[in-house]
């Protein structure tokens, strides 16, 4: 990265400073921390040619400022072009085979503020609680599969599984099918576009968009509860939205909600293992220490790492000069950086005091998936400091995802560690068993009509 | 000392009843913040200035 003095179109020196900047580059994710620091230091808010030219915020002051101007920023992505044209939370925007709108996500009010009522309920910390003995058996069920081994990808073979599972559950899609949505939410995020084997990624996609569109039009049909229902029975601003419409949420409740926590769970455990004396602190102190260090570590590892937005109308922020329509990158990671705020910021912490990272945003598209990520991290990690306390990572093995413009995601994390001793039955017959406990208990409903926690007799 | 928090601002990050239990109570709905009390007692002072500094959205303040 480097910044520019006199650049090719500043439109008159507003454009300034210009900073080569591209965060979907193996360049980026190697040299985060400088080129963060860099910016920070020259440019918190800086324009870059790259991807159609846009405003790249790093600085915390400023991506807190700008992310509170709410009036002049838009999240729209306008697929018909009916209002302003305007292209939603990706730079780039999606090419032409994966162009939608990306559920309430790529919405701004009214429409965002009447989805995000409507699934509160099934979301909120009291709803979450209540799938805590769902989520430990799912868990269990999953180092089950492997305890005996020895071996283990924590990837592939638990931080996959469980919210995937847990996300079918809540929205009311039957638990067997996640195979078929596991693989397409992962892989449609580290293929690159170029790559030979995104065809086969779009094969997969296609399915799992097939199996959705199924379950709406079964939901609808033969109501049971869960997200899908509150979704098809909605009233959105006065009207009913179609299931083109819903399969862009359910996409947006996906893609929130798979690889960000595996992302959080594989990275969180790899340090983990690199520093042990740390992780028999954390299981020893788990009481006092596991929500700061959850915390930090959604600060330092930040798995959705920004968002894009439009620009609505010229205005100045954080003494920049904005013109309606342009682009605007803002980097949630890179101000979770900002020793201004997180003294040492690229340390990690366990302990550390006011941490006010913004790993699930500002404002009103705070990520609605919040408790279940930390919900089901903290289930995740506890159980394998109690049935793997000496799980060593292989650092052949790790297979980070070489780019970190989209998530800050893993592949594959296999490590080996002290057999131990199985508990209960595997997945596939602990799967057939929870989808009993789901449907008799209902455990789907929001929880204004279930207030009681899931019972899983062992 | 006295804390509010502020409504608008407060988006459900939950960080303040994460640090302060016994001041902030989290709405069953939407998770959002409301205090169980303004004046805060004394041996949670510590506890509800640092639910002061982790809330991202700065929606806490304290009025002594």
């Amino acid at each position: 990265m480097t910044t520019e003095d006199a650049a090719v179109d500043d439109d008159g020196g507003r454009k300034q400073p210009q900073v080569h900047f591209d965060r979907h580059t193996p360049d980026y994710r190697d040299r985060f921390e400088d080129i963060t620091h860099e910016l920070q230091g020259q440019c918190p808010i800086a324009w870059t040619e790259a991807h159609g030219g846009h405003w790249v915020a790093s600085g915390n002051s400023e991506v807190f400022e700008l992310a509170r101007s709410a009036e002049y920023l838009s999240n729209d992505h306008d697929v018909k072009g009916e209002r302003r044209g305007y292209v939603g939370i990706s730079i780039p925007a999606p090419p032409p085979e994966r162009k939608g709108q990306g559920g309430f996500l790529e919405m701004d009010p009214p429409d965002q503020r009447h989805y995000r009522q409507t699934l509160n309920p099934y979301l909120s910390p009291a709803a979450i609680q209540r799938w805590v003995p769902f989520v430990d058996e799912v868990v269990r069920a999953s180092l089950d599969e492997k305890i005996e081994s020895g071996h283990i990808d924590f990837v592939d073979e638990l931080a996959n599984i469980v919210p995937a599972v847990l996300t079918l559950a809540m929205m009311g899609i039957p638990l067997e099918r996640w195979t078929i949505y596991n693989e397409p939410a992962h892989a449609s995020v580290y293929t690159p576009p170029n790559s030979p084997d995104m065809p086969r990624v779009l094969d997969l996609s296609r399915k799992m968009g097939m199996d959705l569109m199924a379950q709406l039009a079964e939901i609808r049909q033969n109501p049971r509860p869960g997200l899908v229902d509150a979704l098809v029975r909605a009233d959105i601003n006065g009207r009913n939205p179609d299931n083109g419409e819903l399969l862009g949420v359910c996409a947006l409740l996906i893609g929130g909600g798979f690889d960000t926590t595996t992302a959080l769970t594989a990275h969180s455990l790899e340090w983990l293992s690199q520093h042990p004396d740390e992780r028999a602190r954390l299981s020893r102190d788990r009481k006092t220490l596991l929500d700061s260090a959850t915390e930090e570590f959604l600060r330092f590892y930040t798995p959705a790492p920004g968002d894009g937005r439009t620009i609505t109308a010229d205005c100045e922020i954080a003494g920049t000069e904005f013109k309606e329509g342009e682009r605007l990158w803002l980097s949630w990671a890179m101000a979770n950086r900002d020793p201004s705020v997180f003294p040492d910021p690229d340390a990690i912490d366990m302990e550390r005091k006011g941490n006010r990272h913004s790993s699930f945003g500002l404002g009103i598209h705070r990520c609605i998936g919040s408790n279940v990520a930390r919900t089901v991290f903290k289930r995740m990690v506890a159980a394998v400091l109690d049935r793997m306390p000496d799980y060593e990572c292989d650092p052949e093995g790790a297979v980070h995802y070489e780019t970190i413009g989209v998530i800050q995601g893993m592949r594959h994390l296999p490590a080996t560690f002290t057999p131990g001793e199985r508990l209960g039955p595997g997945l596939d017959e602990t799967l057939v068993e929870l989808q009993k406990v789901c449907d008799e208990q209902r455990l789907a409903e929001p929880v204004t009509v279930r207030k009681s926690k899931a019972r899983i007799d062992s | 000392m006295k804390v509010r928090v502020d409504p608008e601002r407060c988006q459900g990050h939950t960080l303040c009843a994460m640090r302060a239990p016994d001041t902030f109570e989290l709405s069953e709905i939407d998770g959002h913040s409301s205090v169980v009390r303004e004046e805060v007692p004394a041996d949670q002072e510590a506890d509800v200035r640092e639910a002061v500094l982790s809330c991202p959205e700065r929606a806490i303040s304290l009025i002594s």
